[in-house]
């Protein structure tokens, strides 16, 4: 009998010469660190079957997946390059931009949350920068409610999830390890500037009868704006009476419809798109997998509404050998951003597969990983790393703020275990808010083997990150801030939604 | 006065015609973190549509001054969303008719067809779009349009979801829409957008009506046409399968066709991955669990190892679903070491 398991079979570990370490021709200090690893055979080489018949598709896959070969082939993987990374990061926010950087003005909270949150999983205390975060986002709050892309812009939901994630990361930083008054102080700094309520009227504004929401007044509908709303009502700690609405002034309930629409944008592939009809794409994917997550566990949210196997199916044909990383849709080239979109999925769809196996009987079951983490690692830290700093699609693309903060997260989904822990539900925070499911998730650097049926086996994965120096932060599956901050930015608003009604109490008397 | 498309300069701290507008300056805030070094002409035009915006200032002249920003910074949602007010306010003031604006929708299509094609990935473009020729009630020309962006890039995703949008609202559910989508997948017959576009307007739009006589079978015919032309490609495959689920056709139909593309005993005349994961369906649901599991093998080891871990997965699921046989009827099954 064949067995399923003995792949990865590798040539014998050849040296590689220096220049073939570097195609970028950087030396990296302590690349000779490592043992050398057997680079798995299906790196090494263009995929077992090829149809002849070329076409534009063909063409551009194969002179890709060419062109990647020569990075991914490589038995000392380079470290991460820390310290040019942070520098690139740091750039922007500490000496300011280029014009050339124009087209970004519409998206400036965007600018702060790629950087800071990037920075904070390369490990830097982002903390310092909370005050100039506050000063920097204040202009962009609409005196109608909500934020624009910057000063004097129509409010977008996209501006109100960066800056609320952003906000998120920096006050998590700087108040780690205070005392609690001075914690408390930091988060009213933070955050007590922001007209809850208007925001939240302005959001009932591009709610669709559908279902749906669109990214602004007048603007297009798409998952990525349903997402992004329940982001910002999740972590502005909106309970379930203000989301319900008052119907006697005609508001409707917010999350009326929602997860149905969700689930209409599984596509005929088993994909998701980025509204009803639309093209399976991991961009969307991910925001309707994290939305479905915010608003129920993980087994409900994705074996309720969609169609999980085949959902698996797709998720799963997004990763591509020999390049090891993931692509966005069926016969695109794979891209380093989608090592987030796609790789971030990862773990919401584990912790429902593994519920299903759990509730078919008494042992705890794991089904391990149904995706490579490895051959993604190799991806990232290959081809993805730029020379001078910064993050990347591809080797040969300029590294950019977007990519640098998305390849940098599917890297924290690759080297960690993130899994759903309702086991003290009752205990944890806001046992009442309509996200409390999104309070419960956890990571462990230990990442399961698949167990038997009986729950026997298992045993943790080993070789993910051979040297700890390439460790990056972990980050939370659904809001991707570091882990932690989402307890500690709720924790505050019940600590202030107390207070506020004490306040309103004793006005009334 | 220039005119609206034109790349003339306009002056507007100078130009007479502007005087009545108060620049507003941007407030960025106390010591603000990642701030953009403008040029000089974006800073002035941005004072200026602040200033626009906040008298609710509507006129030809705003044409000119969106159509400033936009060439400078195409994804300025705030701009293109006032130019289209402006747009409908000229209109509601005849505007357009009496000749004073030198302007009409069919210019300004014709302007954010020129703006599109020099930038692809954008959001606002297409919608701005959108808005007019639903507005319009019109869409004569459309097509064409949308066809022409498809010959420099066949997969964007913002032109398809207009396209989409464009069907839909005029229930263009026709022989022209099958025609084109067919042309496309002749050009390249990997192009999942169009596979996606054709999915749409054959079956995904029906919602729960079932299709009429004949094109479950039509779309069969095609789907396995596109995978005998090359049978490594995903897109009609996964069509193949979609088409079979809406038609409520039995997968195990398409046994014989998956083997001539992977006979799993004869390893060498493997053509396809789609075809061994296809088969593993298809013995599964026969019960036929060894020939599943070797399709799976086969997956894993040799055709699409960079998803071992998936193909694992999917043995566990071996004999899951509702039409498992029995326990006695089982083939006895050697499990593999996970």
């Amino acid at each position: 009998m064949v067995q399923v398991d003995p792949l990865e079979e590798g040539e014998q570990p050849r040296f590689a010469t220096q220049a073939e370490n570097n195609p970028d021709g950087t030396f990296h200090q302590n690349m000779y660190r490592m043992a050398p690893e057997r680079v798995p055979a299906m790196h090494l080489n263009l995929p077992f079957i090829l149809d002849d018949l070329e076409t534009e598709t063909s063409q551009k896959q194969l002179s890709t997946a060419r062109n990647i070969i020569r990075s991914v082939n490589q038995s000392f993987l380079p470290p991460l390059d820390r310290a040019t990374h942070v520098e690139f990061l740091l750039n922007p926010l500490d000496e300011g931009l280029s014009g050339g950087f124009v087209a970004l003005d519409a998206s400036r909270p965007w600018l702060l949350y790629w950087c800071i949150n990037a920075l904070s999983i390369l490990g830097e205390d982002v903390g310092a920068y909370n005050a100039r975060v506050v000063s920097s986002l204040k202009p962009l709050q609409h005196p109608n409610g909500g934020f624009g892309g910057g000063n004097g812009q129509a409010p977008h939901v996209a501006a109100a999830y960066a800056s609320i994630l952003t906000l998120a990361t920096t006050s998590y930083h700087v108040s780690r390890g205070l005392p609690e008054n001075e914690r408390l102080e930091v988060y009213a700094e933070s955050f007590a500037w922001i007209d809850r309520g208007k925001l939240l009227q302005w959001i009932r504004k591009i709610k669709l009868p559908n279902g749906g929401f669109k990214v602004n007044e007048g603007g297009e509908e798409d998952v990525r704006a349903g997402y992004c709303a329940l982001v910002v009502l999740a972590l502005l700690g909106y309970d379930e009476e203000e989301l319900r609405g008052d119907p006697s002034l005609g508001e409707l309930p917010l999350l009326s419809g929602v997860a149905e629409y969700f689930k209409n944008c599984q596509t005929w592939e088993g994909g998701i798109g980025a509204k009803p009809n639309a093209e399976a794409h991991g961009g969307y994917a991910f925001c309707v997998l994290a939305a479905l997550c915010l608003l129920s566990g993980p087994e409900e949210a994705l074996s309720k509404n969609l169609d999980l196997n085949r959902l698996i199916s797709w998720l799963s044909a997004r990763q591509y050998a020999p390049e090891g990383g993931f692509s966005g849709r069926t016969n695109k080239l794979v891209d380093g951003c989608y090592s987030t979109w796609v790789g971030g999925c990862w773990s919401l769809v584990e912790a429902a597969a593994n519920a299903i196996e759990c509730g078919k009987g008494s042992t705890k079951v794991n089904v391990g990983d149904l995706w490579s983490r490895k051959a993604l690692i190799r991806y990232i830290l290959t081809c993805c790393q730029g020379p001078h700093g910064g993050l990347r699609d591809k080797p040969g693309i300029r590294p950019d703020y977007y990519h640098s903060n998305y390849v940098l997260l599917g890297l924290s989904a690759a080297q960690h275990y993130y899994y759903y822990d309702d086991s003290h539900a009752q205990s944890s925070v806001s046992a009442k808010s309509p996200f409390r499911h999104a309070y419960r998730w956890k990571s462990s650097k230990n990442v399961p083997k698949p167990s038997g049926d009986d729950g026997t086996g298992g045993g943790w994965l080993e070789g993910l990150v051979p040297d700890e120096s390439d460790r990056v932060g972990v980050q939370h599956p659904l809001f991707n801030i570091p882990l932690g901050a989402e307890g500690q930015l709720q924790s505050w608003w019940e600590w202030f939604n107390d207070v506020s009604d004490v306040d309103a109490v004793s006005r009334e008397n | 006065m220039a005119s609206y498309d034109s790349d003339e300069e306009v002056d507007y701290a100078t130009d007479p015609a502007w005087a009545h507008i108060t620049p507003l300056p941007q407030d960025d805030g106390e010591n603000p973190l990642a701030q953009i070094a403008y040029h000089p002409e974006y800073v002035l035009a941005m004072s200026y549509l602040r200033g626009v915006m906040a008298v609710n200032y509507h006129s030809a002249q705003v044409l000119k001054l969106t159509a400033d920003i936009i060439s400078m910074n195409a994804a300025h949602y705030t701009v293109w969303g006032y130019r289209f007010k402006t747009l409908m306010a000229l209109e509601a003031s005849n505007s357009f008719e009496d000749g004073k604006t030198n302007w009409s929708w069919r210019k300004e299509l014709d302007w954010v067809q020129s703006i599109a094609k020099q930038y692809e990935k954008n959001y606002q473009i297409w919608h701005h779009r959108q808005l007019i020729i639903d507005h319009l009630n019109d869409p004569t020309g459309e097509r064409e349009r949308t066809n022409e962006m498809f010959a420099s890039d066949s997969k964007n995703y913002h032109v398809w979801t207009y396209r989409q949008w464009l069907v839909k609202k005029f229930n263009l559910f026709d022989k022209e829409e099958l025609d084109t989508m067919e042309l496309l997948l002749k050009e390249d017959v990997r192009n999942n957008s169009a596979w996606n576009h054709r999915y749409f307007i054959t079956l995904g739009s029906l919602g729960t009506d079932s299709p009429a006589d004949g094109v479950i079978d039509r779309e069969i015919e095609f789907a396995k046409v596109a995978i005998s032309s090359a049978p490594q490609n995903p897109s009609p495959w996964n069509y193949l399968k979609a088409v079979l689920r809406k038609g409520n056709v039995d997968l195990v139909s398409l046994k014989e066709f998956c083997e001539q593309f992977a006979p799993i005993y004869s390893e060498d005349e493997i053509r396809s991955s789609h075809a061994l994961d296809t088969l593993s369906e298809i013995y599964n649901a026969a019960g036929d669990f060894g020939k599943a599991e070797q399709a799976l093998v086969l997956l894993a080891a040799k055709f699409d190892p960079v998803r071992k871990n998936y193909w694992r997965y999917r043995k566990r699921l071996l004999g899951a679903n509702e039409n498992v046989p029995t326990a006695s009827e089982k083939t006895p099954v050697v499990h593999a070491t996970a």
